[in-house]
C-alpha cells in the first residue's frame, strides 16, 4: 500500500506561545515539539513520502526537523516536504485545509504512485498504529476513515468534529464547532482518504468557494449523502491542545504513568531531533516529586508536579510546582514558582515569586528575565 | 572515488577484548562499555576527535565487535558522517598474501590498514585507544608535535612514584624530548607515564610499521616494537605534558571510581561542556525520565527514560533504568535498562546493561570511610533472584 502523509502544522493558537512557532514546533513533554508524534505516527507506518502544510510562522519547525533524518524521512526519493504558502501556487496564507490542499497540489499530484493520502493535525497527541487505520479503511470500502476518541464530548467542550454512531456502527449524527453531548465520539483530526478522491473533491470544493475540509468535506459530503465516512474508535491516549489550559493540563498529565507508557510506548517509540545533553544531575539538597525531567538539568531546589525540558537550572532554594519549565531556564535561589508556563531560555531571578492558577497559568516569553 | 587530502586523521584501536573487565566484557568489546549514564568509553576519544577538527577516524575492531559496530554506525552521532568526514570500522579481513589474519598486536592492526590511511595522504597520524576517559584536544598535541619537528609526539601525565611501574615510563631531557622508554618498568626512573596517545608523522610511521611487520618475533606492538625502534634509530620524539583529567578504566575499582568521580556539584571530572569540549553519544529514543513523590534522589547523575519510584544516593543512573519503590540505591553503576525492583538494596556495585535486582535482593555491601571496598557486578542480562543475596565483590 503507498501512502502519502500531511500534516497540518499551525491549526492551534497558544496565544504568546504561538506568536513565534507553529504549533507543530511547539516544545511539549519534556523532549519533544508536537510535530514529533505525528512524525512518529506516519513513519512507524512506513510512510516515506510526507508534507508538512504551514501557514505562517514556520521557521522554528524547519529548524526543528531539517531534512527528516531522525523520522527516517532523508530520502532520496519522496521524503519530506515543506509546503508553506510561498512554495505554493498562492502567496497568501490559507483560510481551510482544503483551501492548503488545493495549494498544495503539486505535492499532492506528485506522488503519482501514492494510493492513499494520511492527514495528520499536528496540535493532536498520540501514539497510534496507522497501518491499521489504513487497512480498516480499504476494508470499510467507504471514502473518508476519521480516527475519533470517545470519552472527550462532554457537552462542555467545544469539538472541531464529533459523530454519533449507530448500532450498526454506522454514522448517524454529525457535528462541527459543536459542544457535542456525552456520547459523541471525537475527530483526532487523522482521516485515511484515497488520493484521486481527496483531489476530485479538492477541485469541486474550490470551485464553489468552500475551504474547509470537516465543515464542507465531511459534514456537507456526508448530510447531502455523497460522502460515506467509516469511524475507526482509537482506544489508546489522545491529547488536544487547543488551548493553553488543555496544553498545560496535558504536560502535567505525563505525571501518571499510565498516560506516560501509552503516549511514548503504546506502539513504536516517539522520535525528535537529538540534542545530546550530559545526564541530569541531582545535588545535594534537591527534592524532586512527581515530575518528569529532561537530560542536562542541574537541580538542587524543589520540584513538584512539574515537567522540566532540558538544561533547566534550579537554585537551592527554588520551589517549582506545577509548571511547565523549558530549555535553559535558570530558576534562581529561593524563588517561588506555582502555575507558571516558562517558555525557553527565561531566567527567574533570585526570591522571585510568580504563582498562576490551574486555568490561567502564568506565561513567561521567550528569553525573558523576571 | 575522490578522497580529500587529510593534514591528520585518527586510528582508534578499540579490538581488545578489557578482559579485567571481568563479566562487563564477555559479550561486549571494551570501548562499547557503557559509562557516565548516556555514554561508551569510546565517546571520549571519538568526541575529542571531532572537537579537535579531525573527522577522519579509522577504528580497529577485533574483539566482540557486535555492539561496537552497531554502536558506532555511520558515526552520525559525532558528526563523522559527511562527505568528506568518516568513522570508518576496520575488522581483521583476509588478504591475498600471507600478511593476513587477526590483528597480531596494536602495531600490526595499524599495518594492516596501512591502505585506508593513504587514501588521506595524511600528514600526522594519531593512535588513539578506547580505555580512557578524558577530554583532551588533540589539536593542541599536533601543534606541539608540528612546533618540536618531532617524528613522534607522546602525551604523558604525572603518575605516582608507587604506581609507575604499571606504564609505559618515558625519560625525558629538560626540554621533553624522549631518551628511553621504558614499559612497565621495575624501578621506574621518572613518573612521566605515556597515555597511549601517539601522534606520528605519517612518512616515518608508514616505514616503522613495515619494519617491523618484516621482523621474526616482534610483538607488533606500539610500547613494546615501534616506539623503542624509532628512539634507537635516533628519530626526534617528544613527550606532551597532559595535567587534565584522565582516567583508565579497564578495571572493575577505575572503571566504578571513574564514575563516581562525575558526581559532586564541582566533580573531579566536568562532563558538561561547552561547545568545543562536549562529549557526543549515540541518543536512545526515550522520552524523560519521572521521578515519583517517594523518590529521594541526592548526589546523582539520572538519564533519561527512567522511571525512579526508590531512594537514589551518590550513583550513576543510565538511560531507560526502573527504580522500585522503597529500594536503595547507593554508590552504585547502573548501566542502561536496568530494572531493581521495590525493596532491592544496591550498595557499591555495577549493574550490567539490562540486568535485573529482584524484590529485596540485596547486592552488595556497606563500608566505613577508608575501608576496602569490593564492588559486586552483574553481567549483561543477569538476573539477581527475588530475596537473596550478592556478596560484596562477588559477580553474577
Amino acid at each position: 500500500m503507498r501512502v502519502m502523509g500531511i500534516i497540518f502544522a499551525n491549526d492551534a493558537s497558544l496565544g504568546e506561545l504561538t506568536t513565534k512557532r507553529t504549533s507543530a514546533s511547539m516544545p511539549f513533554g519534556g523532549r519533544y515539539r508536537q510535530v514529533d508524534f505525528a512524525l512518529s505516527n506516519l513513519s512507524a507506518a512506513g510512510v516515506r513520502h510526507v508534507g508538512i502544510i504551514s501557514r505562517h510562522n514556520y521557521q522554528s519547525l524547519m529548524n526543528h526537523i531539517g531534512d527528516g533524518e531522525e523520522w527516517g524521512l532523508e530520502l532520496e526519493e519522496g521524503g519530506l516536504e515543506f509546503l508553506t504558502p510561498y512554495s505554493m501556487s498562492t502567496s497568501h496564507t490559507y483560510r481551510g485545509k482544503l483551501e492548503s490542499l488545493y495549494s498544495a497540489m503539486d505535492f499532492l499530484e506528485f506522488g503519482g504512485d501514492d494510493e492513499y493520502v494520511v492527514m495528520i493535525d499536528s496540535a493532536v497527541l498520540s501514539n497510534i498504529d496507522l497501518t491499521k487505520v489504513l487497512d480498516a479503511h480499504v476494508k470499510s470500502g467507504k471514502d473518508v476513515t476519521m480516527v475519533t476518541k470517545a470519552g472527550v464530548a462532554d457537552g462542555k467542550r467545544v469539538l472541531d468534529l464529533a459523530v454519533k454512531l449507530d448500532e450498526k456502527g454506522e454514522v448517524s449524527d454529525m457535528v462541527v464547532d459543536y459542544a457535542a453531548p456525552e456520547g459523541y465520539l471525537a475527530s483526532a483530526d487523522i482521516f485515511v482518504l484515497n488520493k484521486k478522491w481527496l483531489i476530485g473533491k479538492v477541485l469541486e470544493h474550490m470551485a464553489r468557494n468552500q475551504f474547509h475540509m470537516d465543515r464542507d468535506l465531511v459534514l456537507g459530503g456526508w448530510q447531502k449523502g455523497e460522502v460515506s465516512v467509516n469511524v475507526y474508535e482509537f482506544p489508546g491516549v489522545v491529547m488536544y491542545n487547543d488551548t493553553v489550559e488543555e496544553y498545560f493540563a496535558n504536560n502535567l498529565a505525563l505525571t501518571d504513568a499510565k498516560v506516560r507508557a501509552d503516549l511514548f510506548g503504546y506502539n513504536h517509540p516517539v522520535y525528535t531531533k537529538v540534542r545530546f545533553r550530559v545526564p541530569t544531575y541531582y545535588g545535594e539538597g534537591c527534592e524532586i516529586e512527581n515530575s518528569l525531567v529532561a537530560d542536562g538539568c542541574m537541580l538542587e531546589g524543589e520540584v513538584e508536579d512539574s515537567v522540566l525540558f532540558r538544561d533547566v537550572t534550579i537554585a537551592p532554594g527554588a520551589e517549582v510546582d506545577h509548571c511547565v519549565i523549558m530549555n535553559d531556564a535558570v530558576i534562581g535561589e529561593g524563588s517561588e514558582l506555582k502555575y507558571v508556563i516558562l517558555d525557553k531560555n527565561v531566567t527567574v531571578r533570585p526570591g522571585s515569586k510568580l504563582i498562576g492558577t490551574k486555568k490561567n497559568p502564568i506565561i513567561i516569553k521567550r528569553g525573558e528575565i523576571v | 572515488m575522490f578522497f580529500q587530502k587529510k593534514r591528520c586523521i585518527a586510528m582508534l584501536l578499540a579490538g581488545g577484548q578489557g578482559s579485567r573487565l571481568k563479566v562487563l566484557t564477555e559479550k561486549t568489546a571494551k570501548p562499547a562499555v557503557p559509562f557516565g549514564g548516556k555514554y561508551r568509553i569510546i565517546d571520549f576519544p571519538l568526541s575529542n576527535c571531532v572537537n579537535s577538527g579531525i573527522d577522519t577516524v579509522g577504528i580497529l575492531t577485533q574483539y566482540q565487535p557486535l555492539e561496537l559496530n552497531e554502536y558506532i554506525g555511520n558515526g552520525q552521532p559525532w558528526g563523522l558522517n559527511k562527505t568528506h568526514s568518516c568513522a570508518q570500522v576496520l575488522p581483521p579481513y583476509e588478504r591475498h598474501d600471507k600478511k593476513s589474519g587477526w590483528y597480531k598486536g596494536t602495531a600490526n592492526a595499524i599495518y594492516q590498514n596501512i591502505d585506508f590511511i593513504e587514501r588521506f595522504d595524511p600528514d600526522y597520524v594519531v593512535i588513539l585507544s578506547g580505555d580512557h576517559i578524558y577530554k583532551m584536544d588533540y589539536a593542541d598535541m599536533v601543534a606541539y608535535h608540528e612546533a618540536h619537528n618531532a617524528s613522534c609526539t607522546i602525551a604523558v601525565r604525572n603518575v605516582p612514584l608507587a604506581e609507575a611501574s604499571r606504564f609505559g615510563i618515558l625519560n625525558t631531557n629538560p626540554d621533553n624530548s624522549i631518551y628511553e622508554f621504558e614499559e612497565k618498568p621495575k624501578k621506574p626512573k621518572s613518573t612521566n607515564a605515556s597515555m597511549g596517545i601517539y601522534v606520528f608523522n605519517w612518512s616515518v610511521l608508514k616505514e616503522a610499521l613495515i619494519a617491523d611487520e618484516d621482523t621474526p618475533g616482534s610483538s607488533n606492538d606500539f610500547g613494546k616494537n615501534i616506539i623503542p625502534n624509532l628512539l634507537a634509530a635516533g628519530h626526534k620524539m617528544m613527550a606532551y605534558p597532559f595535567n587534565g583529567y584522565w582516567k583508565d578504566v579497564g578495571t572493575i575499582d577505575s572503571l566504578w571510581e571513574a564514575n563516581m568521580e562525575l558526581l559532586g556539584k564541582e566533580p573531579e571530572f566536568n562532563i558538561r561542556g561547552d561547545e568545543r569540549t562536549k562529549i557526543f553519544a549515540r541518543n536512545s529514543a526515550l522520552p524523560s525520565s519521572y521521578i515519583d513523590e517517594k523518590a529521594k534522589i541526592v548526589n546523582a547523575f539520572v538519564a533519561e527514560g527512567c522511571d525512579v519510584y526508590g531512594e537514589v544516593r551518590h550513583s550513576v543512573i543510565s538511560v531507560g533504568c526502573t527504580i522500585g519503590e522503597g529500594a536503595q540505591v547507593e554508590d552504585s553503576v547502573v548501566m542502561p535498562g536496568v530494572v531493581i525492583e521495590p525493596g532491592a538494596i544496591v550498595r557499591h556495585a555495577i549493574l550490567g546493561e539490562n540486568s535485573k535486582v529482584e524484590r529485596n535482593a540485596v547486592v552488595g555491601g556497606a563500608y566505613g570511610p577508608g575501608e576496602k571496598k569490593a564492588i559486586s557486578v552483574t553481567s549483561k542480562g543477569a538476573v539477581v533472584a527475588a530475596n537473596t543475596v550478592l556478596l560484596p565483590g562477588e559477580m553474577l
